[in-house]
């Protein structure tokens, strides 16, 4: 598995100050996606366990982050290592929050329990899901690109068997 | 005082070399020859005609002062590049820098403004619009900014005025029907409450007449929120200064809990993110939230909303800037209940809280002047940079350091002696009106000595990175041993300050200076000096005060920790920023983190950077490349105003009015929160 972008401290993926790590590889080919180049699965650096274990070293002294966010490419053509690096990391930081970005839809990753991309998806918190569909692009969405996209609570929807959408704290409303 | 600094011989020139250097500087001047000297002030607007009147009258000014007025070491001080003398054109007039001013006072007892009396305000409207005029006319008395350290508290009394006059209107239209009154002189003066039982928090009066009440409220709501709008645009409208200069304008709110003064607040800050015109963001007033816990630090506090409210007006505007109370260097004159005792601060980063003299609060008083020592040159010049030594000289560096402190004190007092002996009717309003504490008890003649001693002297200090750097190879961010160094300087100067305060009987403080004009200045010529030396001259600047260096890669919270135990030392005033990249307007959370994360670590003083582009053709704001994402304009087809922040200010298009040194230094600030990332 290779990443194409690490920002051990980044505010456009998720709410709060959050770890973003890209992993490269990405089969969905949307029209106008930017970052075109990151479809390619060998494109980026080696993630392997001495950059992970980096990477979760940082986050576990970061004492101001609120979480991890996976994007891409897709995390969800890397589902099973995306598992395993979750797991590596809630080794040393048991709480982690994280998020997830991808080009499927809640419906196609939860309709599979037994695979490997159904079990990424219920470790995570919130998903960011849907293609990037260019005729619906819109700028001032909250941390997506396109409005068929959706932020998911994932606990919530999976328990219910229905997508239960998320959405920011009163505080700030 | 034996002289070790390497000062350039002090030579005076000739008569002629004189004259020459005085023609050249005009002619730079008249054909805008020399955009680094018209634009050292961003503030100012260096190309216009009245910019240039200005220009030629402190371009004379100082020359006029290094040649006749400075001690001759002070002036081979700064031809050594070794300590800078701030607003040198101020100096043979005897102008002082800055003052907290005291609105509550101004605005009970009425003041002149020299061609016209104004009385006390009725109304929150009129107020706010003496609010400006009182800025702008204190603004001419001095050569720094002027402040409002409460302004909330200043002016909730004018809200509640407000509230008397459309009650009392209420009143006559709707609650005097009510006991089935039918004759016209009955209802015309109906009996109602004492004026002092009409106030908005009163349940009782709520209760009693529901009509009455509702309507007050509604326009008294109405009107404070056009008296803030028009107040914002007054500030970034009106001229002071001869017409080159809009006012440096401060206003510090965050404790009053009244009604009353939290829609002072709520106002000033909806106008703010309302903008200016079109939805630009306001450049005026700096805007500072002072956060107090028990106050509006957690929820249930009475003013946590208003926290929440000026954290959300900080992602879109980029002030409010946020004052820690809490801070133990800012406890230590704090007196609950009395506002005045509460840290605020002039808006770029100055404190003047501490008096010797028993004025141990903040209106009425402000810095006298501040002089900067370069200690990236002490550094160059006894650390192993130019590959002279293996091992650092401290011993050097510290006598080095102190010389150099001794003439930056020396400056202080000539300067000093200067502005005390000016008549009262020299600085105009701020004596007359007493805008300083007891100058309307002077008569126009008389010397101002006696009430500027309750002021404050500076020694301001920048470039501990480079200075770092210089000595041992390393800056205090890539080292714990040279942190340890890095702060026991500071303490050092701190410690200097404090013994000269006991020596002289005068408030000498250290100060984070804020370098505008200087960070390019010293960096040129010791880079002519010494060469291109890497992480010490190889940048067109030096890093502002103690900070770690805008282009060093580290965690906000890391930096934060770093700089935060700097803020005890820095008793005339520091600020700490972090850079945000990514919009940050939409994710309010992340900032309201880090904000209090810094107040938490004991920052003084603290605000966070991120960029503010704005498409001049469909309004859009946020971060913009190339192209304006939301109407596909490019920006080699539209003006995109990129907005940033430099020593404090805003300024409206960084790539047009900051000086070289400062573009520099934007362009290689560090985002602690990385860029626009593909969204699948």
């Amino acid at each position: 598995m290779n990443i194409c972008g690490y920002y051990p401290e980044s505010i456009n993926e998720g709410e709060g100050l959050r770890a973003s790590v890209f992993l490269s590889g990405c089969k969905h080919y949307c029209k106008g996606c930017f970052s075109a180049k990151t479809w390619n699965f060998d494109y980026g650096e080696l993630f392997d366990g001495k950059r992970q274990r980096e990477i979760i070293r940082e986050m576990a002294e970061n004492p101001l982050l609120d979480g991890l966010t996976l994007a891409g490419g897709d995390p969800f053509f890397s589902a099973a290592e995306a598992s395993s690096f979750i797991d590596l990391a809630r080794e040393s930081i048991p709480e982690l929050n994280v998020w997830m970005y991808t080009g499927y839809t809640f419906e196609q990753l939860a309709a599979r329990p037994e695979s490997d991309e159904y079990g990424l998806l219920r470790r995570g918190h919130v998903l960011v899901d849907g293609r990037f569909e260019q005729d619906l692009r819109d700028v001032s969405l909250l941390y997506r690109g396109s409005a068929n996209q959706r932020l998911i609570r994932i606990p919530e929807s999976l328990e219910r068997g229905e997508v239960v959408l998320w959405e920011r704290e009163k505080a700030f409303m | 005082m034996s002289m070790t600094l390497p000062f350039s011989p002090v030579a005076r020139n000739a008569e002629s070399d004189a004259l020459e250097e005085i023609t050249k500087l005009g002619r730079d001047i008249a054909d805008s020859l020399d955009t680094e000297t018209l634009r050292e002030n961003a503030n100012l607007n260096g190309d216009s005609f009245s910019g240039k009147m200005s220009k030629f009258g402190s371009e004379y000014a100082k020359w006029y002062a290094r040649l006749h007025i400075l001690p001759r070491e002070v002036e081979a001080a700064i031809r050594g590049n070794t300590v800078y003398v701030h607003d040198l054109d101020h100096y043979a007039v005897g102008t002082t820098n800055c003052i907290f001013i005291p609105f509550d006072k101004l605005l009970a007892e009425g003041f002149s403004t020299g061609n016209g009396d104004l009385r006390t305000p009725r109304t929150i409207m009129t107020a706010m619009a003496l609010v400006a005029i009182i800025f702008q006319c204190q603004q001419n008395a001095q050569y720094g900014g002027v402040s409002a350290n409460k302004i909330d508290h200043d002016l909730a009394p004018y809200v509640g005025r407000s509230f008397i006059k459309h009650f009392r209107k209420g009143l006559s239209y709707f609650e005097s029907f009510k006991e089935g009154r039918e004759s016209l002189t009955d209802a015309a003066a109906p009996e109602g409450p004492a004026d002092e039982d009409i106030y908005m928090d009163n349940t009782e009066l709520r209760d009693l007449y529901p009509h009455a009440y509702r309507y007050a409220y509604q326009e008294t709501r109405q009107e404070t929120f056009q008296a803030a709008e028009s107040l914002v645009h007054n500030l970034n409208t009106m001229s002071s200064r001869g017409g080159g200069q809009i006012p440096f304008t401060s206003i510090n709110y965050g404790t009053c809990t009244s009604s009353e003064g939290r829609l002072v607040m709520e106002s000033l800050m909806e106008s703010t993110m309302r903008g200016l015109g079109q939805g630009q963001t306001p450049i005026f007033p700096i805007q500072i939230f002072k956060c107090k816990k028990g106050i509006n630090q957690a929820m249930g506090e009475p003013n946590y909303d208003l926290f929440l409210k000026a954290i959300e007006c900080s992602t879109k505007r980029l002030y409010p800037n946020f004052a820690n109370l809490d801070a133990p260097i800012n406890m230590e004159y704090y007196v609950p209940g009395d506002p005045n005792t509460e840290f605020a601060t002039m808006g770029c980063r100055t404190r003047v809280v501490a008096d010797r003299f028993g004025r141990n609060h903040l209106s009425g008083k402000g810095n006298l002047s501040f002089n900067t020592i370069n200690l990236v040159k002490l550094g160059i010049e006894n650390g192993v940079a130019l590959g002279k030594r293996k091992w650092a000289d401290e011993e050097g560096f510290y006598e080095m350091l102190d010389e150099a402190l001794n003439i930056a004190m020396q400056g202080l007092l000539h300067r000093y002696r200067i502005q005390a002996k000016q008549p009262a009717k020299a600085s105009d309003f701020m004596m007359r009106e007493g805008v300083w504490e007891g100058g309307d008890a002077l008569g126009p003649d008389d010397k101002v000595e006696d009430l500027l001693k309750h002021g404050s002297l500076s020694i301001g200090f920048i470039g501990i990175a480079e200075s770092m750097k210089a000595m041992y190879g390393k800056h205090h961010a890539e080292d714990e041993d040279v942190y340890a160094k890095a702060l026991a300087a500071v303490r050092h100067m701190r410690a200097y300050c404090d013994a000269m305060s006991e020596k002289h009987n005068l408030n000498i403080t250290l100060f984070a200076t804020p370098a505008e004009g200087l960070s390019g200045k010293f960096t040129k010529n010791d880079a002519k000096e010494y060469g291109c030396i890497p992480g010490v001259t190889d940048r067109e600047y030096y890093t502002n005060s103690f900070h770690v260096p805008v282009y060093f890669q580290t965690p906000a919270a890391r930096k934060i920790s770093l700089e935060a135990p700097f803020h005890e030392v820095c008793n005339a005033g520091a600020i700490s920023y972090i850079e945000l990249d990514g919009n940050v307007r939409s994710n309010p959370e992340a900032f309201r983190k880090i904000v209090t994360y810094a107040l938490d670590q004991n920052v003084s003083y603290f605000s966070i950077n991120h960029p503010i582009d704005r498409c001049t053709s469909c309004g859009h704001e946020g971060i913009i490349g190339e192209s304006c994402p939301s109407c596909g304009k490019k920006e080699t087809e539209v003006h995109i105003s990129r907005l940033r922040r430099v020593t404090g200010y805003l300024t409206g298009d960084y790539q047009t009015r900051f000086n070289g040194a400062k573009q520099a230094e934007v362009r290689d600030r560090v985002k602690h929160a990385g860029q626009a990332a593909p969204k699948v």
